[in-house]
């Protein structure tokens, strides 16, 4: 059976990494942690994987904006190699401090353009929020998810959530409108019947409580919830999960494995 | 040397002058009716104003909902200007000479990830405009109240 060899992109302040490692090992990839300096000396590495992860975390202290300087690092010196590698419709996640990254880099929403249309700015709480949240997926496509990753997840899930920057900002209605046209709206902060959410269930006043997104083909997904803090359900407050054993989290990296096989 | 100030564009939320000005309420003082908060740099170096435009925009604001101004010079249209020209009170907040401001030498490595390689000297600062009717005494206690750690940073009232 194909090995599914997954990068996890790493630099200065990154702390989910070893995490997001477990979860996509426990879902049967390869995984290595490289350094964005490995890359940056041998460009082409990146294509020796079959999926890219941009873990969460506080890469560069989140001095200047969260996302800001690696996503600046990154496009401009690997901008060629990381658009290639996602024009090839291989699976890239962000979570959180990745989701930040991919947003402001240009890559979500739409990487074919690789310009920055939206933002993940500053929480309304202006706090950092840190709790369990519940999320609705949006399934417009044949009653499914039109991104890769969150198929056959249930309508709402539970996740935790820790950021002071997820409140999500399209340029314009435009883009907003062309997000649902195109169901690259994924996830939604929610309340636990699927209503709409008032704070704290909506941690940061998100337009149309947005908590992910993913690109057209559905293969680059970025949200601000953990997936990997849920692979058990022993992680979970409640120790809900499915299976007995599994939390919703595993799910998500389980797909992208599973595309790639 | 240019100073740089990232403003939040009209329509948006500026959530840190709303918190500050949660906090001002929450120290018993009334009569601040509204706070506006922008983060400041200074550069100074062997740059010149085009490299210093294309630092603001590129890097040291977000295009959604922020917009810039170099050495108080924007040259962006009353649309996407913020609001701040009507201010009462400016208080600025700076780290004290000697005091490590890691901000900065991120922002000095990110120049250089721009692809401007060039000697400066980066400072990080952060500027805050209070609306209402305020004596020198009460500015002075926000100002060490809330807005600067004395100990490490210094503040001027303009």
């Amino acid at each position: 059976m194909k090995k599914v060899k997954t990068l996890i992109l790493r630099t200065a302040g990154t702390n989910c990494d070893y995490e997001t490692q477990a979860a996509f090992e426990l879902c049967g990839a390869v995984v290595e942690c490289v350094h964005i300096n490995t890359l940056i000396e041998k460009k082409d590495k990146i294509f020796e994987y079959d999926i890219l992860a941009f873990p969460g975390g506080f890469s560069y202290g989140d001095d200047i904006a969260s996302g800001k300087i690696l996503s600046n690092e990154v496009k401009n010196k690997l901008g060629d190699k990381f658009k290639k590698f996602a024009l090839s419709d291989k699976p890239i996640i962000g979570i959180c401090n990745g989701f930040q990254v991919l947003v402001k880099m240009g890559l979500l929403p739409e990487p074919k353009l690789f310009e920055q249309i939206s933002t993940l700015s500053y929480n309304d709480s202006d706090k950092f929020e840190c709790r369990w949240v519940y999320l609705k997926t949006e399934k417009k496509v044949k009653n499914e998810s039109n991104c890769i990753w969150t198929k056959n997840l249930p309508d709402i899930i539970s996740l935790s959530i820790a950021h002071g920057e997820g409140k999500f900002i399209p340029n314009n209605k435009k883009l907003l409108n062309s997000l649902n046209k195109n169901n690259q709206i994924v996830f939604r902060y929610s309340s636990k019947d699927g209503s709409k959410p008032e704070y704290p269930l909506d941690p940061n006043g998100s337009i149309e409580q947005i908590a992910g997104i993913c690109n057209t083909k559905g293969n680059i997904f970025g949200l601000m919830p953990h997936p990997e803090r849920y692979v058990f359900a022993l992680q979970h407050p409640a120790k809900e999960g499915f299976d007995g054993e599994y939390g919703w989290g595993k799910i998500i990296f389980q797909n992208a494995v599973d595309f790639v096989k | 040397m240019f100073k740089i100030e990232i403003l939040t564009k009209k329509g948006f939320k500026n959530s840190h002058g709303k918190h500050v000005l949660s906090d001002i309420t929450g120290i018993g003082i009334r009569n601040v009716i509204k706070v506006e908060y922008s983060p400041l740099y200074i550069i100074d170096g062997d740059i010149n104003f085009v490299e210093a435009k294309m630092i603001a925009s590129e890097l040291l604001s977000d295009k959604i909902i922020e917009t810039y101004t170099v050495n108080n010079h924007s040259e962006h249209d009353s649309k996407s200007t913020a609001t701040f020209n009507c201010a009462l009170f400016v208080v600025e907040v700076w780290y004290k000479t000697g005091v490590t401001d890691t901000v900065s030498e991120s922002v000095m490595k990110a120049v250089k990830d721009l692809g401007i390689i060039k000697e400066m000297k980066v400072k990080m600062g952060h500027k805050y405009y209070l609306y209402g009717k305020i004596s020198q005494t009460v500015l002075n206690n926000i100002a060490t109240k809330l807005l600067a750690n004395t100990l490490i940073q210094e503040y001027k009232i303009k």
